[in-house]
């Protein structure tokens, strides 16, 4: 572990997530296509692409890595905002709705281990109470219950990058079963039977948000293999922090 | 072919909305930045901001329905598409008052979701706000349809109650509760003989056969559940209203405010021949016909089509309907 990980900047992170989305868009949409109307990598895209906008714009203000929790919350609240302004579709809006609560409680609490978890929970929340699904629908909440549980055990003083790390083990894993599922709302659902065997992108999303705290991450395919195992998995760029707790 | 009188379908929305805004420039003023409509005066009494919206393509609603003594802004989105979040989330900011602001929301999936995300962000910045969901359709009321019975014509007759309700100062809660209440005792069935002209290619969304009826149409141009005879009509109002009656199950002597309302295409000479059927029909039941409007409220672009709402009120909601309202398309 380096000590640039642990040191993680929020804005670092919305950086390397917009990476991330950028490289795996066609995987995205090519995903999307088999179980949506093919429209989600370019949502997702079109949501980290403002997102960067208003990032640079903040970091002409102020360097946001010098900005203790206020520059960590403000970087997410941007992210949170081109999500939530700037992108059509329902399920763009939605991820912003999960990077409005991680700004909040990273504004309460600073970019720590209780913070990221608080933020997940309500986030969590926020989305079921909007879009209605519960796990086992076939959507992002699939990969976002299983992040929120695996924060919620990681003790307090985990380091934040490691807590990342662990969010996106359990993100990873809610994905793989989310190809078993048949969806009963959401994207998924108007194509029945067709989408089994196939993950849900949004969940899929979810997971490459956590892992992109890490390092950008290049290829989603060796993820969403059966024999996908519990290591980091390849195709993430920056070598990522080992253990899940301190 | 029959097209539409456009400059171009990609804009034919904010260019009525401008128009609209230009129109009624007394009444409501338009945001084209977030695309919303506020009214210009509303009830020093209120509390509580009342804030609609939906897709484009129902005129007069929502925006014919802004103004002293109904809404405080309505959020169009396209034709028969959700408002963006932003819209409303803008809309709400801009108006909320001391109590926050009601969302009065139509049962469909991207309104409720776009809606929901609105009223997050609003809560995150600390500004109460609260939904009623209407769902009067009852041709959507059954089992397989897990997103529930769709909000179609019975909205207009919530949003006036509410308005009247809100301008005594009713809180937030209390408005919230009446909704629920109102939606409760609501509900709606249409029929078209005709389908509306798709505004991009302009030809019939579907085709009804003579001598048929799509029984049980909503607002966005999809056929119905069922296709029927063409009945004469003293038999098709009865047959609505009787399925209408049903699932509301009044007890005689109770009092009904009813909207007989054109989907778009179909003429007023019309709409006053099912008006005296449906006011037959209330007599013979023991129904009392307290209010009723009949007209053009909630269309579906140029759909040939009525529907027929039935809202059984308390004494205390015929008040909030009979208090004054001043909107481009309800005033009194």
């Amino acid at each position: 572990m380096t000590t640039t990980d642990q040191a993680l900047s929020t804005g670092t992170w919305m950086r390397r997530f917009a990476d991330t989305v950028r490289s795996t868009q066609a995987q995205l949409t090519a995903l999307d296509q088999q179980v949506g109307d093919g429209d989600f990598g370019t949502n997702l895209s079109a949501g980290t692409v403002a997102a960067l906008t208003r990032l640079d714009a903040l970091d002409a203000l102020t360097p946001l890595d010098a900005c203790g929790a206020t520059g960590a919350a403000a970087a997410l609240e941007a992210a949170a905002t081109a999500f939530l302004d700037e992108v059509g579709g329902t399920s763009g809006p939605l991820f912003g709705l999960l990077l409005q609560s991680l700004a909040a409680s990273v504004a309460e609490l600073g970019l720590t281990t209780p913070a990221l978890t608080r933020g997940v929970v309500k986030g969590l929340a926020a989305i079921r109470r909007v879009g209605g699904a519960a796990p086992g629908d076939k959507t992002l909440v699939d990969a976002l219950a299983p992040a929120a549980a695996a924060l919620e055990a990681l003790p307090a003083r985990t380091v934040p990058a490691a807590a990342l790390d662990a969010a996106a083990e359990a993100a990873w894993q809610g994905v793989r079963d989310t190809a078993r599922l048949r969806a009963r709302m959401g994207r998924s659902s108007y194509v029945g039977a067709r989408a089994a065997g196939v993950p849900d992108p949004g969940a899929v999303a979810v997971a490459l948000f956590f892992a992109s705290a890490a390092g950008s991450v290049e290829d989603v395919t060796p993820y969403l293999s059966a024999t996908w195992g519990t290591a980091a998995g390849p195709g993430v760029g920056h070598t990522p922090s080992g253990s899940a707790t301190p | 072919m029959a097209p539409y009188f456009v400059n171009s379908t990609d804009t034919l929305v904010s260019d009525a909305l401008a128009g609209f805004a230009r129109a009624h420039a007394d009444l409501l003023s338009l945001d084209p930045d977030h695309g919303f409509v506020t009214a210009r005066a509303a009830s020093p009494h209120r509390r509580v901001a009342l804030l609609s919206g939906g897709g484009a393509g129902h005129e007069p609603m929502h925006a014919g329905y802004v103004g002293r003594g109904m809404l405080d802004a309505a959020c169009p989105g396209r034709v028969f598409a959700s408002p963006h979040n932003r819209q409303v989330y803008e809309g709400s900011l801009a108006v909320a008052r001391a109590e926050g602001v009601l969302h009065i929301v139509k049962n469909y999936t991207g309104d409720r979701i776009n809606f929901g995300i609105a009223a997050e962000r609003l809560a995150h910045r600390g500004i109460p706000c609260a939904r009623v969901l209407v769902d009067d359709d009852l041709a959507s009321d059954c089992e397989q349809i897990a997103a529930g019975r769709r909000g179609t014509g019975g909205t207009v007759l919530i949003e006036r109650i509410l308005g009247g309700a809100a301008d005594t100062g009713l809180g937030l809660a209390e408005l919230q509760q009446l909704g629920v209440r109102l939606a409760a005792r609501c509900r709606t069935l249409a029929v078209a003989s005709a389908a509306h002209t798709a505004p991009t290619l302009g030809k019939p969304a579907f085709r009804v056969a003579a001598g048929e009826l799509e029984y049980g149409v909503g607002i966005h141009g999809e056929r119905a559940r069922s296709t029927i005879r063409h009945a004469p009509l003293a038999r098709l109002v009865e047959r609505m209203t009787g399925e209408l009656l049903g699932a509301l199950a009044p007890r005689p002597g109770t009092a009904a405010i009813t909207l007989v309302n054109g989907l778009g295409a179909v003429t007023p000479l019309e709409l006053y021949a099912v008006h005296g059927e449906l006011a037959r029909v209330l007599d013979a039941q023991g129904i009392v016909l307290a209010r009723s409007l009949v007209g053009d409220y909630v269309t579906a672009l140029d759909m040939r089509g009525f529907s027929l709402t039935v809202l059984f009120a308390e004494p205390a909601d015929l008040a909030y309907y009979d208090a004054p309202v001043h909107t481009a398309a309800l005033r009194w």
